[in-house]
């Protein structure tokens, strides 16, 4: 059984078939890549697998229970975490009470001194992504490419099993998204990051820089209106013929 | 980073007097200002002033509670009178039909109050922003509708009066009043700095995210509704048996108005902002009561000068100049000092570099 199995999951906005029947399945400590051109529906199945939408029809299986009808909350309780393609930052709260948002969460558990434990967490989460000097400056002062960041380290503070990242590479410079990619494959592995997660995580990417999601990616998955296209390695990803004419209708291939 | 306190030893007292309270101007305010309400008797026992000052401590912790959930949560409350009406009528009810005495029908009509709190929040869960105040809005004019509707039970337009005395004495009340409203704001501020009043903060910003990261938002925000509605019913008990009448006024527009309008003039989302707009404002327009048409103009001109002037609250905007964020380590300074007290950086550094 695979940590996270979607079955068939549709959703609709109005007349527009986002996502129609589309499966997912994940295994632990893997990396998915998500691609597919735009309007493909890819943060679609990130907000049904999070419980932000309700699926039309389809379920969701996360370490053998199913949760399509649990709350977002819950799911995060169980191990899942996710961030926003565009950055949802608490604006006017400094960047460590942002990260301390998530690490006070359940997850961290409630005994002994947790309180401290979740605090020295929240810091070693923004250490991770590399933001920790701005941790007393309000959210609001950061840049794109920081705020990007913020989300990953809010979402790693919860310690995740399953992480999904939509489109985390966007608006970083080269420079930082070879160190963020780097970061991400040493995550995977697990380890100790100071007092940060030691088991290992699966990933689902989203991205539209193939070449750096490549590198990393262990298997990955084509979306396209709605339907899954492809799957398979990068290599043979790269090399599908039906891929590279769903993106070159968009001519994005990068 | 903060030592616990310590406060019967007394050179570790003064220490802390002098370097925690009287370094910064916000604390020095607040020490003064709980001395001036536990030391003012002393100096005059004058019936009308004790009066304004009571019912300005009262109305201070009626717009506290209307800032906890509105100003930090986000849920914005137009018919807060709802739970402060609410918990009077309850209290009179409570009083006449089993004859108990305001020790117990006070605490009872607030809890009924947060009950009442929950049961507003509800909506709260699938209504966003102008929507849900709107809700709100409701909830005192059905109430209003239905104490109409069964005047023998409630006294109708005259509503019920005759409700026992809070004391014995004007200052017996004054002391007693005064002393819930300090207990309860220190339990509204302790409440807004914890782990939970980070959440709120959090909820207001943006819920979706927050619901993201693993934090139950529902239950935040009905304990949001369920505090700041025990708190407004509380302080509405308290005005019922004060003023020895529940009346529909307590349930009007102008009463749901009311804290909203101080926690604007005093600055939201800090507890003692509404705490101070009302102070500052309630005896200043209780003054006006002569003349009931200048006070709405000069209620109405007060607010416009304050968004124009200083969106962010009188209070707080004030307090915001008289005290410095000392840019390194983030502890606050009075402005007069030309370095941190924490940390020893130099402060004003932006004047300084101006200079050739
Ligand atoms: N809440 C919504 N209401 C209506 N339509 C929506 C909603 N969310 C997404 N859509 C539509 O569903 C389709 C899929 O959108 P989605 O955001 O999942 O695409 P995507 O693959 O993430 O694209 P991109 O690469 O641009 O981020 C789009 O046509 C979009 O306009
Ligand atoms: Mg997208």
């Amino acid at each position: 059984m695979g940590l996270l199995e979607a079955h068939g999951l549709s959703k609709r906005f109005g007349g527009l078939q986002a996502l129609y029947k589309v499966d997912l399945r994940v295994e632990e400590r893997e990396i998915v890549g998500l691609i597919g051109p735009n309007g493909a529906g890819k943060t679609t199945l990130l907000r049904l697998l999070l419980g932000i939408h309700r699926p039309d029809e389809g379920r969701v299986v996360f370490k053998g229970q199913e949760i399509t009808h649990l709350p977002t909350w819950e799911r995060v309780e169980l191990g899942l975490a996710a961030t926003f393609q565009n950055p949802r930052p608490l604006r006017r709260l400094p960047v460590i009470a942002n990260v301390l948002v998530a690490a006070y969460g359940p997850r961290g558990g409630r005994k002994g001194d947790w309180v401290k434990r979740a605090e020295a967490r929240a810091l070693d989460a923004l250490e991770f992504v590399g933001i920790a000097d701005k941790a007393k400056e309000p959210a609001s002062v950061l840049s794109q490419g920081e705020l990007k960041r913020l989300e990953i380290a809010r979402a790693l503070a919860t310690e995740p099993e399953l992480l999904i990242l939509d489109e985390p590479f966007a608006g970083l410079t080269p420079v930082e998204t070879e160190l963020l990619a780097k970061s991400l494959a040493r995550l995977r592995k697990g380890g100790r990051f100071g007092r940060l997660h030691s088991e290992g995580c699966a990933m689902v990417i989203i991205e539209h820089k193939l070449s750096e999601l490549f590198k990393i990616a262990d298997r990955v998955v084509v979306l396209n209106f709605g339907e899954v296209l492809a799957e398979g390695t990068p290599e043979a990803i790269a090399q599908d013929p039906r891929v590279m004419e769903a993106y070159l209708g968009e001519g994005a291939y990068a | 980073m903060t030592s616990p306190l310590r406060i019967w030893s007394l050179p570790w007292a003064l220490r802390y007097l002098k370097h925690e309270v009287l370094a910064l101007p916000g604390r020095t305010a607040a020490l003064l200002f709980v001395l001036f309400l536990l030391l003012f008797p002393l100096f005059s026992q004058d019936p009308y002033l004790l009066r304004v000052l009571t019912l300005t401590a009262l109305f201070a912790l009626y717009a506290a509670s209307w800032d906890l959930l509105s100003g930090y949560t986000g849920q914005v409350s137009l018919g807060h009178a709802f739970f402060f009406g609410l918990a009077g009528y309850a209290s009179a009810i409570l009083g006449r039909e089993l004859g108990l005495p305001p020790a117990l029908t006070i605490p009872s009509g607030a809890l009924l109050a947060t009950l009442a709190g929950v049961l507003v929040g509800l909506p709260s869960l699938r209504l966003r922003g102008p929507y849900l105040s709107l809700v709100t809005l409701a909830f005192p004019i059905i109430a209003t509708g239905l104490i109409f509707l069964f005047p023998r039970f409630t006294g109708g337009e005259l509503g019920l009066s005759g409700l026992p005395r809070l004391g014995q004495s004007r200052l017996e009340e004054y002391y007693l009043v005064v002393g819930i409203f300090l207990l309860s704001v220190l339990f509204l501020w302790k409440l807004a700095g914890s782990r939970v009043g980070l959440f709120f903060h959090a909820i207001r910003e943006d819920e979706v995210a927050v619901r993201m990261v693993g934090v139950n938002t529902v239950r935040y925000k009905l304990l949001a509704f369920a505090v700041s509605a025990f708190f407004a019913g509380l302080s509405g008990g308290l005005h019922a048996h004060y003023l020895r009448v529940a009346g529909p006024d307590s349930l009007s527009l102008f009463n749901s108005i009311q804290p909203v309008i101080w926690s604007v003039f005093g600055g939201i989302a800090t507890i003692y902002g509404p705490v101070a707009g009302t102070f500052l404002l309630f005896p200043f327009l209780e003054a006006l009561r002569v003349a009931e048409e200048l006070r709405m103009l000069a209620f109405a001109l007060l607010i416009l000068l304050v968004m124009r002037f200083l969106p962010q609250g009188v209070v707080r905007g004030v307090l915001e100049r008289l005290e410095e964020e000392c840019p390194r380590c983030k502890v606050k300074n009075a402005f007069t000092r030309k370095a941190c007290r924490a940390c020893g950086v130099p402060l004003h550094l932006e004047a300084r570099e101006v200079k050739p």
